[in-house]
């Protein structure tokens, strides 16, 4: 028997709003169709309207869980753009937060899976040291969320001796919790038997479908932007890319697992070695180019194309986001899994959809879709 | 569930995440959710009070009010956030509507971006008309906390920097009758402190208060009326006198060579918009302040 289940706009399986029709024959997913656009906010064409000192709190505001990721890609885009050198305290600290901010998204993520496997210690546990690492940033940067550490040309938040201490007792407490959690990732753990073998994406299909991130990492591919193309002071750090080898749900979050281990080494290496000196430089006018800048954002791969024409404003800002590259793979990981097992797969990918919800124009009467130019959003359409 | 807790419902209407990983935040063990006897529940149905996060766009708007009405009356709505409240940064946007009052009735509104789940709780008992003992350290925000921004309007100019640079025009600069009001709208505030850091006189500062809950999203507003000079050339209100002041104390301590000129600036900064426009060149400049000079002569004799 073939049906069709409608998951969504506002589902307990989903912790945003999306819509996902599931075609289910005999209690096994045969396909998955997903409507987006429930989160959609015109980023993009707002970024336009706004000067590329004020983008930096609308590229914060994109995703809050990646605020640190967004905010330092869009920044090391810009400064290609305005052609400034950051001085080197300055790209510690940027990476000093964006692997705080890893953890915070990791420890989240792994949280919601040891609630929806009803694990509840690991629930509390996690939730309750995750807030050591909150307090830490409301007291280091005076938010928990939206940090507001970067900005064109440094960094507005610098480390003093104090909260370097502070930063460096959080961490020990929190590799304590990352042990913790790795065991039950071990042979007879708490999460192994129940997600192991479920939603598999083979190596192969990963590559082709352009999955990113621990999605592609899980699938035994070795591929990391920090490694691969060196932003802020990871060039000069050392540190390991777990990776998995099947493939499954098990895989992929024990790489994030695994990940918190290495940023926690990262987060003390930069701190050991955090160069003195300044940590803003001064900011010309921005040139008429363009430049593209990526970097390793917790759920993968994520990019900023920025285009200048010379004014204080940005003419165009393009963000390809890491859950946009995954959701190809949805394709793959839900064929012949029970629809009882959606939401498990579905969190194994850490799908943010605040990040990746788009916009297509449908003729209400015929139902064609039709290209716009970009301009045609404001209303003031050119040939 | 037992009948005596209270359901909570959280509703995400096209937020960035940031105000809804705050509510599950609050789910940690240290912020005490169960002596309130608040669960967060998964079904409308089971709920009373329905957490709003963002203001909602277009193709979202519908569904949220199908979730307001699965909640059992009498339902209590909280806008949580400042893009619940007024769509903050994104309101210009072509795919938004709202914000979330626009489209459900709101009953309180929570203002921060995102609120700190202390704030949350706080005002989830402040409505259930409960008290939670607040003991702890971590209730206290830190000294750096970026809260309700405030004004000091003994030491304001409304030279308007703070305007010009806030990334979600959450503060506006009015003229009436001789005053310049400057106000600041906590709902679209992103609490980011770049109206601090900009500030030539040191007359904003962002304080610890993070407890913003009002019943009126209109309410949460700060304004300060900042008395201006009247035109020396056509009798209209231009500048305020300590803006003035300001500059002409930068100008001596930093450029000591044009000290013997500082009378003359000052009357030049005194012109309205208009007169300004009317010189075109150093020479009429000059006339114009010779002119200006042989009246203030004249009020002399």
């Amino acid at each position: 028997m073939v049906e069709t289940v409608k998951i969504g706009p506002y589902h307990p399986a989903l912790f945003e709003p999306q819509v996902f029709n599931v075609t289910v024959k005999d209690g096994k997913i045969t396909n998955v169709d997903m409507e987006l656009g429930y989160v959609h906010r015109s980023i993009e064409k707002l970024m336009t309207t706004k000067t590329y000192n004020q983008n930096v709190f609308l590229a914060e505001r994109v995703c809050g869980i990646c605020s640190a990721a967004h905010s330092t890609v869009y920044c090391e885009t810009v400064e290609k753009v305005f052609d400034v050198q950051v001085h080197d305290r300055a790209r510690y600290i940027r990476t000093v937060f964006f692997e705080l901010e890893r953890l915070e998204s990791h420890y989240l993520i792994l949280a919601l899976l040891s609630h929806s496997l009803h694990e509840e210690e690991y629930f509390t546990k996690i939730l309750s040291d995750r807030e050591l690492l909150m307090d830490l940033f409301e007291h280091t940067t005076g938010n928990r969320v939206h940090y507001a550490v970067n900005k064109i040309g440094g960094v507005r938040v610098d480390l003093t001796p104090t909260t370097i201490q502070k930063m460096k007792k959080v961490t020990n407490k929190l590799r304590k919790l990352s042990n913790h959690i790795l065991q039950a990732f071990g042979d007879n753990g708490a999460f192994t038997p129940k997600i192991k073998g479920k939603g598999i994406l083979t190596k192969e299909k990963a590559l082709v479908l352009g999955a990113v991130g621990p999605t592609l990492r899980g699938s035994r591919v070795k591929s990391d932007t920090r490694k691969d193309d060196p932003y802020a002071a990871y060039g000069d750090l050392s540190f390991e890319i777990p990776v998995g080898s099947d493939g499954d749900v098990y895989d992929r979050h024990l790489v994030r697992a695994k990940e918190t281990i290495e940023s926690i080494n990262i987060i003390e290496q930069a701190l050991d070695s955090l160069p003195e000196g300044p940590i803003q430089e001064e900011v010309g006018a921005p040139l008429e180019t363009q430049a593209l800048g990526r970097v390793e954002a917790p759920r993968g791969e994520l990019i900023y194309f920025i285009k200048s024409d010379g004014t204080d404003v940005p003419e165009r800002v393009k963000i390809r986001t890491p859950s946009f590259a995954n959701n190809y793979s949805y394709t793959e990981i839900f064929l012949n899994q029970e629809l009882t097992d959606f939401q498990l797969i579905l969190e194994s990918t850490d799908p943010c959809f605040s990040c990746t919800d788009r916009l297509t124009i449908v003729d209400q009467e015929t139902g064609k879709k039709k290209l716009l130019l970009f301009s045609a959003l404001d209303g003031r359409e050119t040939k | 569930m037992t009948k005596k807790q209270i359901g909570v419902y959280r509703a995400d209407a096209s937020s960035c995440n940031g105000c809804d990983i705050e509510i599950v935040a609050t789910l940690a063990s240290r912020f005490r959710l169960d002596e309130l006897g608040v669960k967060v529940v998964t079904q409308p149905e089971e709920a009373r009070i329905l957490l709003v996060t963002g203001g909602g766009n277009m193709k979202i708007d519908n569904d949220l009010k199908k979730v307001y009405e699965r909640i059992q009356p009498p339902r209590i709505v909280v806008a949580i956030g400042s893009c619940a409240i007024s769509w903050e940064a994104f309101a210009e946007g072509y795919s938004i509507v709202g914000p979330a009052d626009e489209t459900i009735p709101v009953d309180v509104y929570v203002c921060g971006c995102p609120p700190r789940p202390q704030a949350i709780v706080a005002a989830l008992a402040k409505m259930l008309g409960k008290e939670i003992e607040e003991k702890e350290d971590f209730w206290r925000p830190p000294p750096h906390f970026r809260g309700k921004p405030d004004l000091d309007p003994e030491k304001c100019t409304a030279c308007g920097a703070c305007e010009q640079t806030c990334p979600t025009r959450a503060i506006e600069i009015s003229e009436k009758d001789g005053k310049r009001t400057v106000k600041y709208l906590f709902g679209k505030c992103s609490y980011c402190r770049t109206c601090e850091i900009v500030c030539p006189d040191d007359a904003v500062k962002l304080t610890q208060e993070y407890l913003l809950v009002f019943k009126d999203r209109k309410a949460a507003t700060f304004s300060a009326d900042i008395e201006l000079l009247r035109c020396p050339g056509c009798t209209s209100f231009s500048i305020s006198p300590r803006q003035i002041k300001r500059v002409l104390n930068t100008i001596e301590e930093n450029v000591k060579d044009y000290a013997e000129f500082l009378e003359d600036i000052e009357k030049a900064m005194g012109l309205c918009l208009n007169c300004r426009r009317k010189i075109q060149n150093v020479k009429k400049a000059k006339r114009l302040l010779f002119q200006l000079r042989a009246k203030a002569l004249e009020k002399l004799q």
